[in-house]
């Protein structure tokens, strides 16, 4: 056969498609197949997480205020989950979702991995990496040569917590140093304790007994939002007797609102008229507790002072908030006041509580002290189901600090932020004064090093602007946060703590809880970077400075300091995890009370130096006055707080974010709240979007319409427009705080902002 | 196929109890190595096995209620056991019914990714892998191992924490016993819950909450007229949001329908 | 090179310049398609913008529209070798030609459309046989299988392979067996159109798509058979008319397009009643017990119940009646109306039942589900009408597809 080139291509096509189709036959394409899928099923780029010995690790979530006690899984040591711990007397086994999200922090892109030291601009992001002795030897220097040039008090401490021996470690080295600025972060507590100060003479934590309470007033506190311990408030929700009741006055129907028996959508600011119109109806109606009103308290009548000078008494004095003032006041029906009222005097073991949603900001005095007198006026002071206060435990044994003259005159300075000074006597701390009072000084800042840990005050403060522009007249700030947050990336030297699970330290009884338990955090797992705990920084520093500084801190680190001063205790912490300090609230109807009446003051002398109208020191309600021009901002913008979004100082985990509604954040944008009917008067569609515009700044949003807000009312979640950690959270939404700013308590100096006026318009 | 002994296994969710606060979605997703992603908001890639929904009572200001609504996979049984929505149209036998415990699962190493199951499932309680899981930094290290974790390209959902059921069988297995007791197997979401609004266990099994929890006058399943026959319960002492559970013409009243599916025993 | 021996004797075809500009344009479609189609398996689905409410989308829709389309090959086929119509003979070409370019558009577009691209054989290897997709998937396998045997006779036929006495002979002896081929292809097709309809239908979680009793069984079966056989010849005839248009010349003599036409015609109106009496009892007996009521199911500004009226009447009745009257079909601009109603009507339907049902929300309290398919999607359902023009053009240029060519256009 003669095989040309055509013949030659028509018999390989026939060979090839033969050869094709008779492969078919042979296992070969059938085993390629199953082979290619198979490798699909293992994919090398999809991780194989390592099997091993499973086992758990007790330790206390410190990642808010709450200190719930967590139960942590690992698998060969390697932490895989974080489930409550049952047993703990706090959140007996509940968890909110950012402490389910834990392992996210520890591990997260948004960690500091080794101390850096600041290249480029302030917050421009350059970091070069520095050895331990570097960092701390840089910091060092610029502190012996502050305290040399004789300025101690010029450097600041910002800390998130004034308990436990971490923050205690850090106010006694400010001590030895020589400067009074040991400055906490404030919360509503701050209000709540001082208003306990002032009509209990009680120095404490306060106690909110709803474990035993069976009629719940609050005033705005988000109680299911993340409202003090959230692990304790959910689990306490959760187990609560049917015959509970829940009494949420808030503007916005939030989901403590939503959960509650009764929801009283009042204008925002006005929940102190609404405690002292109550307080009018149960004292016309004679609901009170006599036996404590009239054997336990003082100030309730008209009373007349050692000068002969007679004062109006509480009774009195609410006789100008009747219900028809009340409602013009709040908004709230005045049959609804009256109802309220009685009911509230009516239950057996009634609890008013205050501090708006998280409780991050204090609010007003007045409006505190008109919620003590609803609870004194009930007589559920210092009993079950009741207010007290449990006294800062002292549980560590320190040692005398001996300080030097640099140091003793140092500490004889008046605090910057102006906290116990005889306008503010009753403050601790005035951190939201800080900004405006380094903004005003005129040539140099009166901070000249500032340092800061637990606390991220470049995003919690309202007016950012403000707040970098303070920061930015500080010459030298140091973080010693484990994550890249908003103050660490406008740091000059960041020197990173271990995550709270790497680290060791005591967690002393959250607000409201009343047992005073001390629980041990414990790390759960070995640091996983180069990190430092922040009282190991501390010492080293101290040990640095060396002199009488030195000398204050005789300890190796942080945990001989803690085994020594916690003395027969560690054992037993150790060992158990958690101690109880007994402590017994008094006998009830034995009530005694620190004050100069020995009894509950319905007139809180001891706010003598207050300049109020009438001169009188009974908590009254004058509205606050709200930033900016009613004409130009028609609207009022509230932040509110959400149990999916970390509002504080540390921030969400992605898991928390991936939690969000498309309802509250939309891509990058953050939506804003507002009712249909505001919203249709503004020619704004779901989703639609609009300038937002405050006499703070502005921003772009998108709108959710939703019926359970007032009208008129606008609102946005605290939590989002991070700047700074990961690509996870950064630049999603706005930080309300750059929209909003503090509003000074004329009594207390705490910041009392609730809100701020606003427009917006479509765009 | 059915064994005697074969259980039910179910859940009842209290709505009234259940405050929206999402700690079950994470605990879920810290449970079942579920992936995340920088943006999260189209909640329509977002992977979540189960998803709190808030609803509203649709009235104005001050007369608004809201309810959280938190749906995982029903595992639903069908008009017969075995005849869930999914599974049936599963071309690969990637989804299945397991007669031992009503569980459906899912396997994602079978799964090939035709999505027919998402078209079947009305509570789009199933998720696709769109893009290839990444954690980031050394987010691995929190991975585990008994759960696989996905590729792109198939299909998860809620698999009531089956590997929870296996670790605690092989566990009495050792130990010689046939039963779990109630709390041996418990899903992570419902140990997760801060509040107990989740109850877990056999429906079959009289000793059992659920068994009680699902026969309360307050029980009630979501779209129940379309006889997926879902042993995930709900309670409500609220008659809109027993409403907003399932479809309903302008004449009839919930408590009215009967189902025609009578759940199994 | 010298392209002569390669078309057929006989007939006239445009010069190499103008077919080679021709298809260098529809190549660069193609060439998108495929860039889109890499894109997709190298990163996977997320360069769609399906998402977990819309898990199956323009896609699908595509598929089941191509495989309705080209439900011409398998119906011709059966009037041809079956009940024995002869006059088709001369657009069965035709017909087959657009089978196999439709069923293998659906093979790649399924390929593309599955997550797994590499597991896809799982389909296979752990076959359910309860999901209409393993059906679906068997039967189109083997369908094409078919079309493609069906399209080697026509391949050999081209006058330089049929010089060969090898292939002359194979050609020879596979026209002889055709029969058994078509028979078997209508078989499989009957099979596999009907589990198509029967995706939809058995997804009783899905009001829109649920059908009850009888309903379901054989009707969602027999509903998409039917429609496939109805209106795939519309397509048929469509394709044939384009042709007919560019190549400037009548290729199909009317007798053969009438009587195809008319058959389309009877099969449009019998189908059209049965949806009817279908959608009747969904709308009053099924759905409202599932507590919904029709005009819930268009409660959505895209889909509105304009939708249901366009499908039924307008593309349903309307070309049903005008194919099945002779002055009605014999009239070229009613023809053309009624076939081009006849191809959307069908892929409407498809459409319809692929992505309102999953645009219908199933809670009270959802919204209607919207999506919009990203540039990749688009670019992947263009490549088979590419990919289509391309074969179209070479079977043309080449093959013999229409016998009554040389007759109808008889070369001085
Ligand atoms: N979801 C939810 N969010 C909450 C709350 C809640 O209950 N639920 N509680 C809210 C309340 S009441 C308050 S007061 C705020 C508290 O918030 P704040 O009192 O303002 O301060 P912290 O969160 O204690 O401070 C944390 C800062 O210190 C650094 N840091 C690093 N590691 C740790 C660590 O392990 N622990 C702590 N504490 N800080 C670390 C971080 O960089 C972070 O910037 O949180 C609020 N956020
Ligand atoms: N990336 C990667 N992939 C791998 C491997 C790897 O090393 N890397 N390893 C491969 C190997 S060795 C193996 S064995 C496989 C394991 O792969 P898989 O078998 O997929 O293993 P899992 O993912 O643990 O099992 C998951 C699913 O099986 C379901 N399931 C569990 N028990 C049952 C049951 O009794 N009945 C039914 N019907 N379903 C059940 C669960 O609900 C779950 O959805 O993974 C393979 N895939
Ligand atoms: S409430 Fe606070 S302490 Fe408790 S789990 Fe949540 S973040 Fe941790
Ligand atoms: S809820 Fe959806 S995924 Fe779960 S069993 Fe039912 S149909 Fe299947
Ligand atoms: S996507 Fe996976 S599980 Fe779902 S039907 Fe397809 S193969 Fe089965
Ligand atoms: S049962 Fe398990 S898998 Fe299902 S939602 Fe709950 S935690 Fe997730
Ligand atoms: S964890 Fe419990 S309370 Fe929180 S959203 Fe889930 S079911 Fe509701
Ligand atoms: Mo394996």
């Amino acid at each position: 056969m003669k095989i040309d080139r055509r013949s030659f291509l028509t018999y390989t096509t026939a060979l090839v498609l033969g050869g094709a189709a008779g492969s078919m036959l042979t296992p070969a394409p059938w085993k390629l197949t199953d082979d290619v899928s198979i490798w699909t099923q293992n994919w090398p780029w999809t991780p194989v997480p390592e099997d091993g010995e499973v086992t758990y690790k007790q330790s206390v979530c410190t990642l808010c205020p709450g200190g719930c006690g967590i139960n942590v899984r690992l698998i060969d040591g390697r932490p895989v989950k974080i489930k409550g711990l049952e047993d703990h007397p706090v959140n007996k086994g509940s968890l909110c979702p950012m402490g389910i999200s834990g392992l996210q922090y520890l591990y997260g892109p948004s960690r500091v991995t080794s101390p850096l030291k600041r290249e480029g601009k302030r917050g421009e992001g350059k970091w070069k990496k520095v050895s331990w002795e570097e960092a701390l030897g840089a910091v060092t220097k610029k502190l012996a040569e502050l305290r040399a040039s004789g300025r101690p008090q010029s450097v600041a401490c910002i800390t998130g917590s004034d308990q436990g021996t971490t923050p205690n470690l850090i106010g006694r080295f400010l001590t030895a140093y020589g400067s009074p600025n040991y400055i906490r972060s404030a919360t509503a507590q701050d209000a709540i304790e001082q208003a306990i100060y002032l009509t209990q003479g009680k120095q404490g934590t306060p106690v909110f007994d709803i474990e035993n309470a069976d009629f719940v007033l609050s005033f705005g506190s988000g109680i299911l939002d993340g409202w003090g311990s959230a692990g304790r408030m959910f689990n306490l929700y959760g187990s609560q007797k049917p015959a509970k009741k829940i009494i949420q006055v808030e503007p916005r129907l939030s989901d403590t609102a939503a959960k509650a028996n009764q929801w009283l959508g009042i204008n925002p600011g006005t929940e102190g008229a609404l405690a002292l119109g109550l307080a009018h109806v149960i004292i016309k109606e004679s609901l009170y507790d006599r036996n404590f009103v009239e054997n336990f308290a003082f100030g309730f009548d008209d009373w007349t002072d050692d000068n002969g000078k007679t004062h109006d008494g509480f009774a009195k004095m609410v006789k100008n908030f009747a219900p028809d003032k009340v409602s013009k006041i709040t908004g709230i029906d005045k049959a609804e006041i009256v109802s309220l009222a009685r009911a509230f005097a009516r239950a057996s073991k009634p609890i008013a509580i205050n501090g708006r949603g998280h409780g991050a900001i204090p609010g007003s005095i007045d409006e505190s002290l008109a919620v003590q007198s609803l609870n004194a006026l009930v007589g559920n002071i210092n009993k079950p189901g009741g207010i007290s206060a449990i006294p800062d435990s002292n549980y560590a044994k320190w040692p005398e600090v001996n300080i030097d003259e640099i140091a003793s005159k140092g500490m004889q300075q008046p605090r910057i932020d102006g906290a116990g000074s005889e306008q503010f006597p009753n403050t601790r701390f005035l951190l939201n004064r800080l900004p405006e009072i380094i903004n005003s000084a005129k040539g140099e800042s009166p901070v000249q090093a500032l340092l800061v840990t637990d606390a991220n005050p470049m995003y919690t403060l309202p007016d950012t602007a403000a707040t970098k522009k303070a920061f930015d007249r500080i010459p030298f700030i140091v973080s010693f946060s484990p994550y890249m947050d908003e103050t660490a990336s406008h740091a000059d030297y960041i020197l990173p703590n271990h995550s709270y699970l790497e680290r060791l330290q005591d967690v002393p009884t959250a607000a409201g809880i009343s047992r005073q338990v001390i629980s041990l955090a414990k790390p759960v797992v070995k640091p996983t970077y180069e990190t430092k705990h922040v009282g190991d920084s501390f010492i080293l520093i101290a040990k640095a400075l060396g002199g009488f500084i030195e000398n204050a801190f005789p300890w190796e680190d942080y945990e001989a300091f803690l085994k020594e001063t916690l003395k027969d205790q560690w054992r037993k912490l150790k060992k158990k995890g958690i101690i109880e300090i007994k402590y017994d609230l008094p006998e009830p109807l034995a009530f005694t009370f620190n004050t100069v009446s020995t009894k509950f003051e319905f007139y809180p002398t001891a706010r003598g130096s207050v300049k109020q109208k009438q001169n009188s020191a009974l908590p009254t309600y004058t509205p606050v006055p709200i930033e900016g021009d009613v004409q130009r901002f028609k609207l009022v913008l509230i932040p509110y707080d959400s149990i999916r979004l970390a509002g504080g100082a540390i921030a969400n985990a992605p898991f928390m974010t991936k939690t969000v509604d498309d309802t509250v954040l939309k891509k990058q944008v953050g939506l804003l709240e507002i009712n249909p009917a505001t919203a249709k008067g503004l020619g704004l569609k779901e989703g639609a979007t609009a300038l937002l515009t405050t006499p703070k700044g502005e921003t772009t949003v998108k709108v959710h319409l939703y019926e359970g807000i007032k009208p008129g009312i606008i609102a946005m979640p605290r939590g989002l427009g991070h700047t700074a950690y990961s690509e996870f959270l950064a630049d999603k939404g706005i930080n309300v705080n750059t929209l909003t700013g503090p509003i000074e308590d004329p009594g207390s100096g705490l910041d009392m902002a609730w809100g701020i006026r606003a427009k917006l318009i479509r765009i | 196929m059915k064994d005697k002994n074969a259980k039910r296994y179910g859940m009842v969710i209290d709505l009234d109890k259940c405050t929206g606060c999402g700690s079950c979605m994470v605990g879920c997703y810290s449970e079942n190595n579920v992936p995340f992603k920088a943006d999260e908001t189209n909640k329509l890639d977002s992977i979540n096995w189960i998803r709190v929904y808030k609803i509203t009572n649709n009235k104005t200001y001050p007369n608004t209620e809201v309810c959280y609504l938190p749906m995982p996979c029903m595992q639903c049984d069908g008009a017969h056991e075995g005849h869930s929505p999914c599974v049936s149209v599963c071309p690969a036998v990637a989804t299945d019914y397991d007669y031992d415990t009503g569980i459906v699962s899912q396997i994602y190493t079978r799964c090939f990714g035709c999505r027919y199951c998402m078209a079947a499932c009305p509570y789009h309680a199933r998720k696709f892998n769109w893009w290839d899981p990444v954690w980031p930094a050394d987010m691995e290290k929190y991975l585990s191992p008994n759960v696989s974790p996905r590729m792109r390209g198939v299909v998860e959902k809620c698999s009531f924490c089956f590997h929870r059921y296996q670790l605690a069988r092989d566990k009495a297995y050792l130990e010689k016993r046939e039963e779990l007791e109630e709390n041996e197997y418990q899903t992570a979401c419902a140990e997760a819950c801060p509040t107990g609004a989740i109850t877990f266990g056999d429906l079959n099994n009289k000793h059992h909450a659920v068994y009680k929890l699902k026969n309360s006058p307050r029980a009630f399943r979501l779209l129940e007229r379309l006889n997926t026959n879902p042993k995930v319960y709900y309670l409500t002492s609220k008659s809109w949001v027993r409403k907003a559970g399932d479809n309903y013409l302008a004449h009839e009243e919930p408590t009215k329908i009967k189902n025609n599916i009578k759940e199994h025993h | 090179m010298n392209e002569t021996p390669l078309i057929p004797a006989g007939v006239k075809r445009c010069s190499k310049w103008q077919f080679s500009l021709w298809m260098a344009v529809v190549t660069a479609v193609l060439l998108w398609g495929v860039y889109a189609m890499y894109l997709i398996w190298y990163k996977g689905l997320n360069q769609t913008n399906m998402n977990d409410a819309y898990g199956f989308a323009l896609w699908i829709w595509a598929d089941l529209a191509v495989i309705a389309l080209g439900g011409g090959a398998f119906f011709s086929g059966f009037l041809t070798y079956i009940v024995g119509k002869n006059e088709l003979k001369n657009i069965i070409n035709l017909a087959v030609v657009i089978g196999f370019i439709c069923y293998s558009s659906a093979l790649l577009i399924l390929a593309i459309d599955i997550g797994q691209p590499l597991r896809g054989w799982f389909i296979f290897w752990h076959a359910n046989v309860h999901s209409m997709l393993t059906e679906v998937a068997f039967c189109l396998s083997c369908y094409f299988a078919v079309l493609t045997i069906e399209f080697i006779p026509l391949i050999l036929e081209n006058p330089k392979l049929d010089k060969k006495p090898f292939w002359h002979h194979l050609s020879h002896n596979m026209h002889g067996i055709m029969a058994i081929f078509a028979a078997t292809g209508v078989f499989l097709s009957f099979f596999h159109q009907g589990s198509l309809g029967g995706v939809a239908g058995v997804l009783y979680g899905r009001p829109f798509a649920f059908r009850e009793h009888i309903f379901i069984w054989p009707f969602t079966f027999f509903l998409f058979t039917w429609s496939a056989a109805a209106y795939g010849p519309c397509f048929t005839i469509l394709v044939t008319k384009i042709t007919e248009m560019i190549t400037r010349k009548k290729l199909v003599k009317d007798s053969a397009i009438h009587l195809f036409a008319k058959i389309s015609g009877w099969m449009i109106i019998t189908y059209i009643i049965a949806k009817s009496i279908d959608t009747i009892y969904w709308a009053f007996v099924t759905a409202p017990g599932m507590g919904f009521t029709l005009m819930d199911f268009y409660a959505s500004s895209t889909y509105n119940i304009g939708l249901l009226f366009a499908e039924i009447v307008i593309c349903g009745f309307i070309p049903g009646l005008i194919l099945i009257t002779k002055r009605g079909r014999e009239n070229s601009f009613l023809l053309m109306s009624a076939i081009i109603l006849g191809v959307i009507g069908v892929s409407l339907n498809r459409w319809v039942m692929v992505l309102q049902v999953m645009a219908v929300p199933v809670f009270s309290f959802n919204e209607w589900y919207t999506y919009m398919p990203s540039w990749q999607e688009v670019a992947t359902t263009v490549l088979p009408v590419a990919y289509g023009l391309i074969v179209i053009s070479l079977a043309h240029r080449y093959l013999p597809v229409f016998p009554q060519e040389k007759e109808l256009n008889p070369i001085d």
